[in-house]
């Protein structure tokens, strides 16, 4: 679904991220892992077109997404959530997931879409009239998932989705990730510092540094190796 | 008739006076709220399109001779409204070739988000305008005239004899621009195009992330924006004269009305003008005329002092 190849891209000259592989098949969770740094949101921000590539290819759906407009990509069906949540804080609840909305796939059956929603994530609905900037952190990160949902996304990708929650809420985050994927038999590509649970999950993982893909498995494998284990998990 | 009620009749007719004029006012703020409260674009040419708008309007009214078919009273209105997709096109261009560069996802990164830039370059902007108005059109007052301005309604008499007069022209201005007002805020509220606009505004990468086109939804914004002063230039030049530096006297109550109704909020915008209007009639029951600007700049500070976030301000934190 999702085809990157040979890969580099950075910001004004200096590249981050450097000959960089990733695929991810219809149907599959992959998850990024690495250090602070290593260049994982730049690879999103590469995929959706806010970062420029210096060289290689995406190809999404067989289709090169670097001929693309950024704003147009998410037509094809991509949804990123973005690091640090980045809701429209001067929108409402409702207004935001109906910006997510705009994508064709998410005009369609959108009533039907919004109730799943909130069936998934009860708390948008509580908060519909809501300013979204006034929503604590992991509600505004209930937002910025239910936003990518609302475009009835075929790939969805999430940048850190348990960035600055408590444990607790971060588990809950995870869990309703786990339940919404079932349910909608969506792709996922997520980059997660929650190595553990991000690889437990994983049909497929990345360990990526200093922006080169340095260890790459399926995610039991990944969990059960040493450099991992011992770089990532503290064992 | 007493002193108190002369008083009095004098205080309604500033009112009435001041609620038309506000009306106008609270108009062109709302073309200023479209650039500045909600792209967050300073520009300092609003006044100079504003102007620009008045000559447009002005020239389609003389040039295409609309009153011999529409009549001098409707003639005067249409081309004020004809001037305005005018202004829309002249408020895109300007985006396209100038303002995007200084603007919206390319300064993100910028120092200040671009703001510096954007000011010098709007400043160069007006300067141009200005001058080149002046090679084009000269420096006479020129005013669009209809018959409806020199034509008032008398309201009264009611409490004993008294009376205020309304004039027809402003009249008709006024109730143009609640119109347009009300639907422009209906648009930016309710519809899918008013949301992503706003959503473009508050977080352009986000917004790209939607699907939303954010360097277009900027331009629709300043085009729109751009249109609207431009038309309540029009309405204003039915009654007030104008020449091509007329911009530099209502581009400062524009941001005046734009920050006391609170950044961002397009109906604070309205209410900002509306108040620099009553502040500005109601002044001159006591003060001479020649201070009514001063008046408008106590009553300014006085209400930042109080309510910093204006009238219409929320405390949210853009992030
Ligand atoms: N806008 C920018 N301009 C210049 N350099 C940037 C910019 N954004 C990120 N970088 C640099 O690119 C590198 C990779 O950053 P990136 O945000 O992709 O890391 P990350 O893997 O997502 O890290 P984290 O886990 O902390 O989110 C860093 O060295 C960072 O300093
Ligand atoms: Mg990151």
């Amino acid at each position: 679904m999702l085809e990157i190849r040979n890969l580099s891209a950075g910001y004004s000259e200096i590249a981050v991220l450097h000959d960089l592989s990733v695929g991810v098949e219809a149907g599959q969770f992959v998850s990024i892992v690495g250090p602070n740094g290593a260049g994982k949101s730049t690879l999103f921000k590469t995929i959706s077109g806010t970062v420029k590539p210096m060289g290689g290819e995406i190809l999404f759906e067989g289709e090169n997404l670097m001929k693309l407009a950024p704003a147009a990509r998410p037509h094809l069906g991509i949804a990123h959530v973005p690091e640090g949540r980045q809701v429209f804080s001067s929108l409402t609840v409702l207004e935001n997931l109906e910006m997510g909305a705009i994508t064709e796939a998410g005009k369609k059956n959108w009533a039907q879409t919004l109730e799943q929603i909130y069936s998934w994530l009860p708390v948008l609905e509580d908060r519909a009239g809501q300013f979204a900037g006034t929503l604590s952190g992991g509600e505004q990160q209930m937002v910025a998932i239910g936003r990518g949902l609302a475009s009835s996304p075929k790939l969805l990708m999430l940048d850190e989705p348990s960035m600055g929650l408590a444990p607790a809420i971060a588990d809950f985050v995870f869990d309703k990730l786990m339940e919404i994927r079932k349910d909608a038999g969506l792709t996922i590509l997520l980059v997660e510092q929650r190595v553990a649970e991000a690889l437990q999950v994983a049909d497929k993982g990345y360990v990526l540094e200093t922006g080169r893909v340095v260890l790459e498995g399926d995610g039991e494998t990944l969990k059960a190796d040493d450099r991992v284990r011992q770089a990532y998990l503290g064992m | 008739m007493t002193e108190t009620q002369i008083l009095i009749e004098s205080t309604l007719q500033a009112i009435a006076a001041g609620i038309l004029i506000g009306a106008i006012y609270g108009l062109m703020c709302v073309g200023l709220a479209m650039i500045f409260g909600i792209m967050r674009v300073i520009n300092f040419a609003q006044g100079d399109f504003m102007m620009i708008g008045m000559y447009a309007a002005f020239f389609a009214l003389t040039l295409l001779g609309l009153p011999s078919f529409l009549g001098p009273v409707v003639g005067p209105y249409v081309a004020v409204l004809l001037a305005a997709p005018l202004l829309y096109g002249f408020g895109w261009l300007i985006h396209r070739t100038l303002i995007r560069r200084v603007t919206g996802i390319e300064t993100a990164d910028l120092e200040g988000e671009g703001h510096y830039a954007q000011l010098i370059l709007t400043l160069g902007i007006a300067l141009i305008l200005q001058n080149g108005a002046m090679i084009l059109f000269g420096a006479e007052l020129i005013s669009i005239r209809t018959p409806l301005s020199s034509d008032a309604i008398f309201v009264g008499p009611f409490l004993d004899g008294l009376a205020v007069f309304l004039n027809k022209a402003r009249l008709v201005s006024a109730c143009i621009s609640v119109v347009i007002i009300v639907a422009l805020w209906w648009v930016i509220k309710s519809t899918t195009l008013g949301k992503s606009l706003r959503a473009a505004a508050d977080n352009p990468e986000a917004a790209i992330y939607m699907g939303i086109d954010v360097d277009r939804s900027h331009r629709t914004a300043f085009a729109l924006g751009t249109a609207i002063t431009a038309t309540a230039g029009g309405l204003l030049a039915t009654n007030y004269p104008f020449h091509p530096f007329v911009g530099l006297e209502y581009v400062i109550i524009m941001y005046a009305g734009v920050v006391l109704g609170g950044i961002g909020s397009v109906i604070g915008a309205f209410w900002g003008g509306m108040a620099i209007g009553l502040v500005q009639q109601l002044s001159t029951i006591i003060l001479p005329t020649q201070l009514q600007n001063a008046t408008i700049f106590v009553f300014f500070l006085l209400i930042v002092i109080l309510r910093p976030q204006g009238f219409f301000g929320r405390n949210v934190e853009r992030t």
